[in-house]
């Protein structure tokens, strides 16, 4: 019955979709697109769970299309976003050949959550380093450059990971998860170096602080359409991989999520492109979810991947409005936009409910999940080296950076839409792109509200939401120690409180804030030792083979003085005058004695050898 | 019957040797028709012997012979397998073109054809004897009668070289008597066959089996010119008249060198060497500096002909590394190389032979821009050198390809890494040549361009020995001598025939396989 449905896994489906995309016309392309990513999302969501595909993988047991709740909540939503993105890309005027990088990036994501081993994992990885770059080189321009620097971080991050599963394969001598047939009894990537190894070369592409830096310097380069695939899948592909590695989570990633989690929302405060300020948000909402696996367990591992799904809708649609803005105004700096609420309504509320999305405000998607996760940060976590009152350490962490949101989305809404007034009139989004924007925006206010304590809960059936989807039951006490109950009075006031928390502190911050000029990334400093060092090495280099290559024609011309004439070299050596000049060729006496003296030697190796 | 024809192959030619000086007394030429009768008849003889043992014959692929009917071990034995019936072909044929060669070249005295084929049934003796004081007295036979052709030129330091060679060869030769004696007195035999099955029940490891083989290798390895015992070597090589040096350098140290084989592989076995690890050791140190050192000793020569006496030194280098490596691809490398080298030095000593007859070109600076004028002998010369050099496809590259894999296949890296050294400096020193061939400018060329167009039209080959003497011919080119057409000739086909035997691999294969089944049983 489901044998068909097994046969392939998606990912190679979508990339033999991707090349007649690049070769079909523009709108069957695009159409073929669209209708290939509904169907995958049917396909995820029905399929069974289980391991399909157990084969051989450059010699090695392969799993190549491993269903379980995980991968199928990455599928569902990586599909989800897909028909929207294939959809904005077309109504955006995305080249053919774009929109197939964009697809075959899709594909190598779908290859990577649904492998079933590490061997196959990380080679759809790379694919997804490779296809991405491609993605963005497309654009060419200043995209090419900051594109390069992309694939180097993605190659480094990359053969990290590389050499942690290897390691790991060094221990457990199978690629092969613990879930799947044949796997190994414990789960994950080997404790100690394979561990450090993988969860830098994962930090990597989760952003973690430091190895950050490619997000806000690539995602705001390419075409507006391949920005909304880059926002989704390499960021969350590197949260579903940091899960797998550490299924157990660790204190020092949930810390490392807290902190990306302040300092994406504070960095994105300090930006006046829109693209570049949507990109250090990825790094923060990633944080939230990095928190949740490293917090480990079932009610913050749901937590964490509610919010990947959550995440990608909202921001998805925030690249999409910033993306129709960009494509109206040909602006990209939020200093030189205003008063476009009046201009482009739909785009301004799809863009309100993606900002009360992502900031987490109470009816929205982001709240619900933004939730599991501090609430998890609270109960299933300890309170950690620097508690305020009764709030942990990581807690005060999450919810700081929910102000910094908030801050930061009024700030981004201030400026584009409401404050001033534009000069001219400005068309608001066209058709396809509205459908996209108020399909996405649709989903981010259902998924807020189709959750079980919410009071209109009852009139929808039961498991349509987000939890019936999520890897555990976190409404049941069998399942989780402390049952998340999404709308309580605490936690709407939790919410309310942090969004005039972000109001008070946008006033109070919007003068200097507006005086602030570009603040540096920790990448100015990379950029710069990269590019010193580099020349050094250059430089260093040259003159290298210049001192070899002195040394090397000193050493010839010293060897073709002393060949053409050998006697002169004994002569200055000591041997021999002037009068009596040293005989080189040995004469008949010389050469009897080296006769004999060779069969002594000859005849001692002999004897007492 | 076939076994009739080991005594005849040496005893023809020895016999024959009498008839050059007998007939001398009533005619004055008579020593090269006599010599080239008789090494075509041996010529012949050899092929048919080769036939024989060869594995596409029925017959038995190893002749024995008693002499005068005194069977083994008291009697002297003659043995014929595939490996010697490869060295009688090389001795036969290098005979033939030496003698072509030699028509109007000479040495020309009847003595000189009384000593070559002297020199050439002594060299087959050492090739078909299966008794090791036999191989001593063929071993006297052509030391000595090489010293009287060395000394055949007129030059004084000829003279000397031979004396040298004279002390030294027979010192050298004494060191293998002694050997023999050694290992006579622990075996009571002297018989090859009878030998190995008695040192196999005293053991390897007794002191007078041990020092028999030491006074047997330094022997040897003088005799095959082995660094530092080589001194003898470039002396004799280039002092003798051309038609001696390429006669010795292609056939006396490669029938020493087969002889120490023969020695180390068929009486004292690779059991002797795996008892005796350190001598292994020894001979392999040896050997790796050898070829380096014998290199860069052709590189600092000036006279082509002591140029290609140190490459002799380094290519035998080659060989005994080989046989130090007790390796059955080692070994099929090495006797490859034995004749592959013969050939090639061969063509590089009557090469160099012909420009120094007709342009009295003696050193490397004398070369400059001879591949103008004379462009057959020196595209052979070149042909010959990228031989040697190991360059494809050529006998060179299979010999040093076989060794060098055979090396690798031991886990010899250190001997494998020489070989490639060497192969880079052989590649240097051939590299002169050819740069002075080709692109140097002659130093002395003003007046002679109309005169060197004649020459060009009509090539050296094409000066025969009377077409020369036609004045208008040879008039333009300033001290040219006419240079008989048989003597390129000889050179074109020994040269052509180093790249022929490229596809030879199989038939060595052939001839070799039984022999080295029994040595590596």
């Amino acid at each position: 019955m489901t044998a068909p449905l097994t046969a392939v896994p998606p990912g190679v489906v979508l990339l033999a979709v991707a090349v007649l995309v690049a070769l079909l016309p523009r709108r069957t392309g695009h159409a073929l697109g669209i209708a290939a990513s509904a169907v995958t999302l049917v396909w995820v969501w029905t399929i069974p769970a289980g391991a399909y595909l157990q084969t051989q993988f450059l010699g090695f047991e392969a799993v190549l299309f491993n269903v379980d709740q995980f991968s199928r909540l990455m599928g569902i939503i990586f599909a989800l976003i897909g028909v929207v993105a294939v959809l904005y890309s077309y109504a955006s005027e995305a080249e053919s050949l774009q929109t197939a990088f964009a697809l075959s990036y899709v594909a190598t994501s779908f290859g990577a959550v649904f492998a079933g081993d590490w061997l196959t994992l990380i080679f759809c990885w790379e694919l997804m380093a490779v296809t991405s770059t491609l993605l963005v080189w497309h654009y060419r321009g200043k995209a090419v450059r900051a594109g390069y620097r992309y694939a180097i971080f993605h190659g480094i991050g990359g053969t990290l990971l590389m050499a942690a599963i290897l390691q790991t394969y060094e221990a457990k001598s199978t690629f092969l998860f613990a879930s799947v047939p044949g796997g190994p009894e414990v789960a994950g990537i080997a404790a100690g170096l394979p561990a450090a190894l993988a969860a830098i070369g994962i930090g990597v592409n989760v952003g973690f602080i430091g190895l950050h830096t490619w997000l806000p310097d690539t995602y705001p380069r390419p075409h507006i359409a391949a920005s909304v695939f880059l926002c989704v899948f390499t960021t969350k592909t590197g949260v579903y991989g940091m899960y797998r590695a550490f299924p157990e989570g660790h204190l020092a990633i949930a810390y490392m999520g807290g902190g990306m989690a302040v300092f994406g929302a504070t960095f994105a405060l300090f930006q006046n492109d829109m693209r570049r300020l949507l990109s250090y948000h990825i790094q923060s909402q990633v944080g939230y979810m990095i928190a949740g696996v490293g917090i480990g367990g079932a009610l913050a591992q749901s937590g964490a991947f509610a919010h990947v799904f959550n995440h990608i809708l909202y921001k998805g649609l925030l690249f999409m409005t910033a993306g129709v803005v960009v494509y109206r105004t040909g602006e990209e700096n939020l200093k030189k936009l205003g008063g476009l609420a009046r201009e482009m309504p739909i785009t301004a509320g799809a863009f309100t409910v993606a900002a009360l999305s992502i900031a987490g405000f109470p009816g929205f998607n982001g709240f619900v999940s933004k939730g599991i996760i501090i609430s998890a940060s609270h109960y299933a976590f300890g309170a950690g080296p620097l508690p305020i009152g009764e709030y942990h350490t990581l807690e005060w962490l999450l919810l700081l950076g929910g102000i910094g949101t908030f801050m930061s989305f009024i700030k981004f809404g201030y400026y584009a839409f409401f404050h001033g007034t534009h000069d001219g009139s400005v068309a608001d989004a066209n058709t396809g792109q509205s459908v996209a924007m108020l399909a996405v925006a649709g989903l981010c206010v259902f998924y807020g509200i189709a959750v079980p304590t919410f009071p209109l809960a009852s009139i929808l059936p039961a498991n349509v939401g987000l939890f019936g989807l999520l890897p555990f039951d976190v409404t049941s006490d069998a399942v989780v120690a402390h049952v998340y109950k999404t709308y309580t009075v605490g936690h709407i006031v939790e919410g309310v409180v942090l969004a005039a928390a972000g109001l008070i502190g946008f006033r109070l911050t919007k003068k200097p804030l507006s005086k602030l000029g570009r603040v540096p990334d920790i990448d100015a400093i990379y950029n710069r030792v990269v590019f010193y060092g580099g020349r050094s090495v250059i430089v260093g280099v040259t003159e290298l083979y210049a001192a070899v290559d002195r040394a090397v024609m000193g050493a010839i011309a010293r060897a073709k003085a002393v060949g053409t004439d050998p006697q002169a070299t004994v002569q200055r050596l000591g041997f021999g005058s002037d009068e009596q000049p040293p005989i080189l060729r040995s004469g008949i006496g010389r050469s009897v004695f080296v006769l004999l003296a060779v069969v002594s030697l000859a005849v001692a190796i002999l004897l007492l050898g | 019957m076939s076994d009739a024809l080991l005594p005849l192959l040496i005893a023809i030619p020895l016999l024959a040797a009498v008839f050059p000086l007998l007939l001398g007394l009533r005619f004055d030429s008579a020593g090269w028709p006599v010599a080239m009768a008789t090494s075509l008849l041996v010529a012949a003889l050899a092929v048919r012997f080769t036939w024989a043992v060869s594995p596409a014959s029925s017959g038995p692929q190893r002749l024995v012979h008693d002499l005068a009917g005194y069977p083994a071990p008291y009697g002297i034995e003659l043995v014929g397998d595939g490996l010697s019936a490869i060295l009688v072909l090389l001795i036969s044929v290098v005979a033939v073109a030496v003698l072509i060669y030699a028509r109007t070249t000479g040495p020309d005295s009847n003595a000189f054809y009384s000593g070559f084929l002297l020199l050439t049934g002594g060299l087959l003796g050492m090739a078909l004897t299966g008794d090791l004081f036999n191989l001593f007295v063929f071993l006297e036979i052509v030391g000595l009668v090489s010293y009287a052709l060395i000394a055949s030129s007129d030059d004084g330091r000829a003279a000397y070289g031979a004396l040298k060679y004279l002390f030294l060869g027979t010192t050298g030769a004494s060191l293998y008597l002694i050997g023999v004696g050694y290992a006579f007195v622990a075996t009571g035999t002297l018989n090859m066959r009878d030998m190995a099955s008695e040192l196999a029940a005293l053991g390897y490891g007794d002191p007078l089996v041990q020092a028999a083989f030491g006074f047997i290798l330094v022997g040897f390895m003088l005799k095959i010119a082995i660094f530092p015992l080589h001194t003898w070597q470039p002396d004799a090589y280039t002092y003798a008249p051309d038609t001696v040096s390429a006669f010795i350098s292609a056939l006396v140290s490669t029938t020493a060198a087969y002889a120490l084989i023969r020695i180390a592989y068929d009486v004292f076995t690779v059991d002797f060497f795996a008892a005796n690890p350190l001598i292994t050791d020894a001979v392999l140190l040896v050997a790796s500096v050898s070829i380096v050192v014998g290199s860069l000793l052709a590189l600092l020569q000036t006279e082509l002909k002591r140029i290609f006496a140190y490459s002799s030194v380094a290519q035998f280098g080659m060989i005994l590394a080989a046989i130090g490596l007790q390796s059955e691809t080692a070994l099929f490398g090495a006797v490859i190389h034995l004749v592959g080298h013969g050939l090639m030095k061969a063509t590089l000593f009557m090469g160099a032979g012909v420009l120094s007859s007709a342009y009295g070109a003696q050193t490397v600076a004398d070369y400059a821009g001879l591949a103008k004028r004379a462009p057959i002998t020196s595209g052979m010369m070149a042909v010959a050198g990228l031989a040697l050099v190991g360059i494809p496809p050529s006998v060179g590259t299979l010999g040093k390809w076989f060794i060098a894999l055979g090396a690798v296949e031991a886990g010899s890296w250190g001997v494998a890494a020489v070989i490639f050294i060497s192969t880079l400096l052989t590649l240097t020193y051939i590299g002169r040549l050819l740069e002075a061939l080709y692109f140097t400018q002659p130093a002395t060329d003003d007046d002679t361009g109309v005169a060197g167009d004649t020459g060009d039209a009509t090539d050296d080959g094409s000066i025969v020995a009377d077409g020369g003497a036609d004045s208008s011919t040879a008039a333009g080119l300033d001290d040219v001598v006419p240079v008989a057409t048989e003597r390129v000739v000889v050179v074109v086909v020994l040269a052509l025939s180093t790249v022929a035997l490229f596809g030879a691999a199989g038939l060595f294969a052939e001839l070799l396989d039984p022999v080295f089944g029994r040595f590596f049983q």
